[in-house]
């Protein structure tokens, strides 16, 4: 809708939507988004299915969860999905210097959620709560651990694309793959909030 | 050639509308008290299990819906596609959820 300002060097209004192969970019990331959202629920399902098989003298989800550390998890994941928000801004302001900052941020506090999710396994290991202790454990970890993987994945992510912005610039080339990694950022936040929910504090409840 | 646009400020003639973050930041702190409130009821652990429960799946859905609105701009337009395509998804997962926890227990 806004090629015309194209021609005098400056980024389209929305440069994600500027050309064609974008378009597609951001039509196919939702169709992955569709798979994924299945996916998860797979592994929720079967977390459902089996968090109350923990059998004899294994620590329960009551006796093994902190909830202290879930929250300070939490509000570091909400804030990067607000930073990552912040950087599409910057995006469409064609700031690129503070789109970048944005991403950074965003990146730091992803590292800072896995790092404590790191500590926390480490933390239920030592309390005899293994991948193969129960059929609990055996889901939590895939579920968790699934979806820590995809906090990692996208810090890995994220951190190649401010490098490449960085020697490329943002154009309607790298705009689009910005966007889409925004978009995975938050698809990854509203997996945790499932998370946090189900398996944390419903786990709690008992 | 991509240097020239990183340089480039708005131009006031054509400069398009750009939505400030202060809604952003509203759906941020929507977010985290409906987060808190999830937290204080578990925490707090008066009310009984089974309404503790609704309490939490409504917290949840609410704060995606929130989420996916603002933060992935479904509630803008021209997202009729991804928001059938996450619907379709989430009948998917209800049924697979559903099906388990049936195969499983009854």
């Amino acid at each position: 809708m806004s090629a015309h300002s194209h021609l005098d060097g400056q980024l389209p209004h929305e440069p994600e939507r500027a050309t064609l192969e974008g378009r597609n970019k951001v039509l196919g990331f939702w169709l992955f988004l569709g798979g994924e959202t299945v996916l998860f629920g797979t592994l929720f399902s079967a977390f459902l299915a089996l968090r109350d098989q923990v059998g004899d003298g294994n620590p329960t989800s009551q006796e093994l969860f902190k909830l202290s550390l879930v929250a300070i998890a939490t509000v570091l994941l909400l804030t990067s999905s607000l930073t990552s928000v912040f950087a599409i801004q910057a995006m469409h302001r064609n700031q690129v210097k503070s789109m970048q900052l944005w991403l950074i941020v965003t990146v730091v506090l992803g590292l800072g959620f896995l790092g404590l999710e790191i500590y926390e396994f480490f933390h239920y290991v030592h309390e005899g709560h293994k991948f193969s202790t129960s059929a609990f454990s055996s889901s939590f970890y895939t579920l968790v651990g699934f979806h820590g993987a995809h906090v990692l994945f996208g810090i890995v992510w994220i951190s190649l694309l401010i490098g490449q912005v960085y020697r490329k610039g943002l154009t309607v080339v790298t705009a689009p793959k910005v966007y889409v990694a925004g978009m995975y950022w938050h698809f990854i936040d509203v997996v945790w909030v499932f998370i946090f929910t189900v398996v944390y504090l419903m786990g709690k409840v008992g | 050639m991509a240097a020239n646009h990183t340089t480039h400020s708005e131009e006031p003639a054509k400069r398009h509308k750009h939505e400030g973050p202060r809604k952003h930041i509203v759906a941020y702190i929507f977010s985290m008290l409906l987060t808190l409130v999830a937290f204080a009821t578990v925490i707090g652990g008066e009310i009984n299990a089974s309404f503790t429960y609704i309490l939490l799946l409504v917290m949840a859905v609410l704060q995606v819906i929130i989420q996916m609105g603002f933060w992935m701009h479904m509630k803008d337009r021209g997202h009729l596609f991804p928001i059938v395509g996450i619907l379709t998804g989430v009948f998917v997962v209800f049924t697979i959820v559903i099906m388990a926890e049936y195969w499983t227990w009854w």
